[in-house]
C-alpha cells in the first residue's frame, strides 16, 4: 500500500493515523474501524494491559508508565504526548475514561490533532447537568422536573439538601451532576433515607467523577429508558438513527439493550428523533451522540441526558440500520459531509445486545477476577460478538468487569430472542464467574419477553426468578470425574476463539455453532 | 476424589469403567447411598477441552477446564463448577456466620462494633471495588463477634471480615 495515500487526504481535516485513548472492547472496536477504513491505528496501554487484545489488534502501541488510571489512560498529557510520539493526527476517545471531558477535547485540538468527538462546547454544556437542562428548556425540550443542590464547602449541606429534596418531591433520584454510568446515582424513597443516599451518592460521585455535585430530580416510576442516536456532521446536516430501548438496567446499569423499542411506534419515534436532533442542534453538536429520554407509560418523554460520545449499546443501531457508526465518526472528523439524509435512514429487522460481565449474580452480582481458562465466543448469522478478551487472559479488579458485548439481529424481536438464547448458551466462558446464565433467564423472563419492563423491573424482582436450573449432579460429578481421568486439565495453549475448524479448515465458520457441530 | 457441586457442600463420589476407550458411568453415591442416574458414557474429544457425553444415549458436548481443584464445566448451554476434595476430607467452607470478602478492595466503611445485635440483611460492611460500593449484609441476625478490618484497609478476595455469633 501507498503509505502517502489515506482515506482522508483530500478532506477538510485529513488525518492519517488514529490513536485510540482506550483499552478493552471499545478500543479493539475502533481499531478495527481505522484498519478497514485505512487508518493507521495505534493502541495506548498500562503495565496491567502490556498483553492485551487491544494491544494485538493495533498497528502499534505507545506504553503509558505508571500504575493508576489517574497516570494513564484519564492522563491527557501522557494521551497527547503518545499521539505525538507515534505520529497520530488523530484522538479517537472510545467511551468512559476521558471520552466526555471538554478540556481533554481542547487539549487535543491545541496540539494540533483531530479530535474524533463532539466540539468541546457541547460536551461541556451536556457534561453539566443543569446546564444541560437550562439548554433543553430554552430549546422546547421537555425535562425531568428536579433542581441542583449548590452548598458551599462547610457549609450546611444537609439543610440545603432537606428543603431542595422537599420542593422537587419524594421519590427522587440522586444523581452526580458530572455523572454517568450509574455512578453517584441513588433513589431515595423517604425523607429518612435522604442523608445516607447522599453521603454515598457523593463520595461515588467524588471518587468517579472528581466532583461531588449532586443533582435533584424526581424519580419517574413505570417508565421506559429510550434514547435515540443522532448523527452530525460539521455542514449542518444532523439526523438521527431511531432508538435503542435500555430498559433492562440493574442499579442504573444497562443489562439488555435492543432497537427498536418494543414501546415506540412509528409516529413516536418520529416525534422522539425530531426531539433528539432539536438537542443536538441546540448545542452545536457535530459526531455520534445519544440523547437519552425517560418515556412514561403514557407515552410521555423527558430528556434525560446526552452522552456526548459512542455508546456501550452503539451495535445494536448498526444491525438495523445498517451504518457504520465508526467511520461515520472518523469521516465526520475529517470535515466530510454526512452523505445520508433522513430520509436514507432505514430499520430492518431486530438487534439486542447483551453485555457479557464477570460478576456473580448469586452473589449480589459482585464483580469476579480469574483466568479465562477456555473462552469461545459463539458465531453465526445474525451474531456479533465485540470482545476485548481472549481465552487465557486475566481478569482484575483494575478495570470495568465487562468482559464483551453479544449483539445478535434477526428478523423479527421474538426471532432476536431466540437467536440472543442460543448464542448465550453456545458462548462458553469458563474459569471466571460471568452474568451468562443470567442474561439468559432474564431475556427469557416473561416481562422482558414480552417487551414489558421498565426501568424498575430488575432492582425490583426477586433474583430467585433468575436463578440458575439446577442439573443432575450424578451427570456433573461423572463428567468432572471423567475430565480428571482422561487428563482433561492440560489446558490447550494454542487454541483459541479463532481456531481453524477441523471439519471445513476454515477459521470461525459462520454455518457453524457448538450445538450443531456435533457429528 | 470427592466431588462437591457448585455451592452445595455434600459429596460425592463416582466409579467409572473403562470400556473400549469410553469411560461408563457405574455409580454416583453419595454418603454411601447409591444415587439414580441415567447411563453416562464419555470419551475425549480431540477438539480442545471438549468431551463427548452420551446421556442415556442422547450425545452432547461439554466443555471442561480445570481451575484449581475446580473442574468448570460447560454444558446444554449452562456452565456448571465441580470441586474435588480429598477423599473423607471435611467441608472446608468457612466456619458458619462468618462473612468473607467476594473480591479484592477497599473496606470504605464499617458500619458495627464488635458485641454490636444485627439484624438479618443489615449491612456490616460497605467494600469499593471498580469503583463501585458493595454493600456486606448480615446473613443471620446475630451478634458480630469478631471484625477483622478497618476503614481503609485493603482486603483480598475470601478474607473473613466480620464474624457473627448467635
Amino acid at each position: 500500500m501507498n503509505m502517502t495515500s489515506g482515506p482522508f487526504d483530500n478532506a477538510p481535516r485529513p488525518f492519517g493515523t488514529v490513536l485510540v485513548a482506550n483499552r478493552g472492547e471499545i478500543a479493539v472496536r475502533v481499531l478495527q474501524a481505522a484498519r478497514e477504513a485505512g487508518l493507521r491505528g495505534i493502541a495506548v496501554y498500562s503495565d496491567a494491559d502490556a498483553g492485551s487484545l487491544h494491544v494485538e489488534v493495533a498497528d502499534d502501541a505507545v506504553h503509558l508508565p505508571g500504575a493508576s488510571l489517574a497516570e494513564t489512560y484519564l492522563n491527557p498529557e501522557a494521551l497527547i504526548s503518545a499521539a505525538g510520539g507515534c505520529g497520530a493526527e488523530a484522538i479517537h476517545p472510545g467511551y468512559g475514561f476521558l471520552s466526555e471531558r471538554a478540556d481533554f477535547a481542547l487539549a487535543v485540538e491545541d496540539a494540533g490533532l483531530v479530535w474524533i468527538g463532539p466540539p468541546s462546547g457541547a460536551i461541556s454544556t451536556m457534561g453539566d447537568k443543569i446546564s444541560a437542562r437550562i439548554r433543553m428548556l430554552e430549546s422546547g425540550v421537555p425535562v425531568i422536573p428536579g433542581e441542583e443542590l449548590s452548598v458551599p464547602d462547610g457549609a450546611d449541606h444537609l439543610g440545603a439538601l432537606a428543603a431542595c429534596a422537599a420542593r422537587v418531591g419524594y421519590p427522587l433520584l440522586l444523581k452526580a451532576s458530572a455523572g454517568g454510568g450509574g455512578k453517584g446515582m441513588r433513589a431515595v424513597h423517604e425523607p429518612k433515607m435522604l442523608r445516607t443516599e447522599y453521603e454515598a451518592a457523593s463520595r461515588e460521585a467524588s471518587a468517579a467523577f472528581g466532583d461531588g455535585t449532586i443533582y435533584v430530580e424526581r424519580l419517574l416510576s413505570g417508565a421506559r429508558h429510550v434514547e435515540v442516536q443522532i448523527l452530525a456532521d460539521s455542514h449542518g446536516n444532523c439526523i438521527h438513527l431511531n432508538e435503542r430501548d435500555c430498559s433492562l438496567q440493574r442499579r442504573h446499569q444497562k443489562v439488555i439493550e435492543e432497537s427498536p423499542s418494543p414501546a415506540v411506534d412509528h409516529q413516536l419515534r418520529q416525534v422522539m428523533g425530531d426531539t433528539a436532533v432539536t438537542a443536538a442542534k441546540a448545542v452545536d453538536y457535530i459526531g455520534a451522540g445519544t440523547v437519552e429520554f425517560m418515556l412514561s407509560p403514557k407515552g410521555d418523554f423527558y430528556f434525560l441526558e446526552m452522552n456526548t460520545r459512542l455508546q456501550v449499546e452503539h451495535p445494536v443501531t448498526e444491525m438495523t440500520t445498517g451504518i457504520d457508526l465508526v467511520q461515520k465518526q472518523f469521516e465526520v472528523a475529517a470535515g466530510l459531509q454526512l452523505g445520508i439524509a433522513q430520509s436514507d435512514v432505514g430499520m430492518s429487522g431486530h438487534a439486542i445486545e447483551a453485555r457479557i460481565y464477570a460478576e456473580d449474580a448469586s452473589k449480589g452480582f459482585l464483580p469476579v477476577v480469574g483466568r479465562l481458562a477456555l473462552w469461545k465466543p459463539p458465531h453465526g448469522p445474525g451474531i456479533r460478538v465485540d470482545s476485548g478478551v481472549r481465552q487465557g487472559d486475566v481478569v482484575t479488579i483494575d478495570f470495568d468487569p465487562m468482559l464483551a458485548k453479544l449483539v445478535v439481529h434477526a428478523s423479527t424481536r421474538r426471532a432476536a430472542l431466540r437467536r440472543l438464547d442460543a448464542a448465550l448458551a453456545d458462548l462458553v466462558a469458563l474459569g471466571v464467574t460471568t452474568n451468562i446464565g443470567f442474561l439468559r433467564n432474564a431475556a427469557a423472563h416473561h416481562a422482558f419477553a414480552s417487551g414489558s419492563v421498565t426501568t424498575e423491573f430488575l432492582d425490583s424482582a426477586p433474583i430467585s426468578e433468575f436463578a440458575e436450573p439446577g442439573a443432575d449432579p450424578a451427570v456433573l460429578v461423572a463428567i468432572a470425574s471423567a475430565a480428571q481421568r482422561l487428563g482433561m486439565e492440560r489446558a490447550p495453549s494454542d487454541d483459541a476463539s479463532g481456531s481453524v475448524d477441523e471439519h471445513t479448515g476454515h477459521s470461525g465458520d459462520p454455518f457453524r455453532t457448538l450445538s450443531r457441530s456435533f457429528p | 476424589m470427592d466431588w462437591s457441586v457448585g455451592e452445595d457442600s455434600r459429596r460425592y463420589t463416582a466409579a467409572l469403567n473403562d470400556s473400549d476407550g469410553a469411560l461408563r458411568l457405574s455409580s454416583v453415591q453419595h454418603d454411601g447411598m447409591e444415587l439414580d442416574s441415567p447411563e453416562i458414557s464419555i470419551t475425549r474429544d480431540d477438539h480442545h477441552g471438549r468431551l463427548r457425553v452420551e446421556i442415556a444415549g442422547t450425545p452432547r458436548l461439554a466443555h471442561v477446564a480445570k481451575v484449581g481443584d475446580a473442574w468448570w464445566i460447560h454444558l446444554d448451554g449452562r456452565i456448571h463448577i465441580v470441586r474435588a476434595h480429598e477423599p473423607g476430607s471435611a467441608g472446608t467452607e468457612p466456619a458458619e456466620g462468618s462473612l468473607s470478602a467476594p473480591m479484592p478492595g477497599t473496606v470504605l466503611e464499617v458500619h458495627v462494633k464488635e458485641g454490636q445485635r444485627v439484624r438479618k440483611g443489615q449491612t456490616l460492611v460497605v467494600l469499593e471495588a471498580m469503583k463501585m460500593e458493595h454493600r456486606i449484609q448480615a446473613p443471620k441476625a446475630g451478634e458480630v463477634t469478631k471484625l477483622h478490618f478497618s476503614e481503609g484497609d485493603r482486603v483480598d478476595m475470601g478474607e473473613i471480615l466480620v464474624q457473627i455469633g448467635d
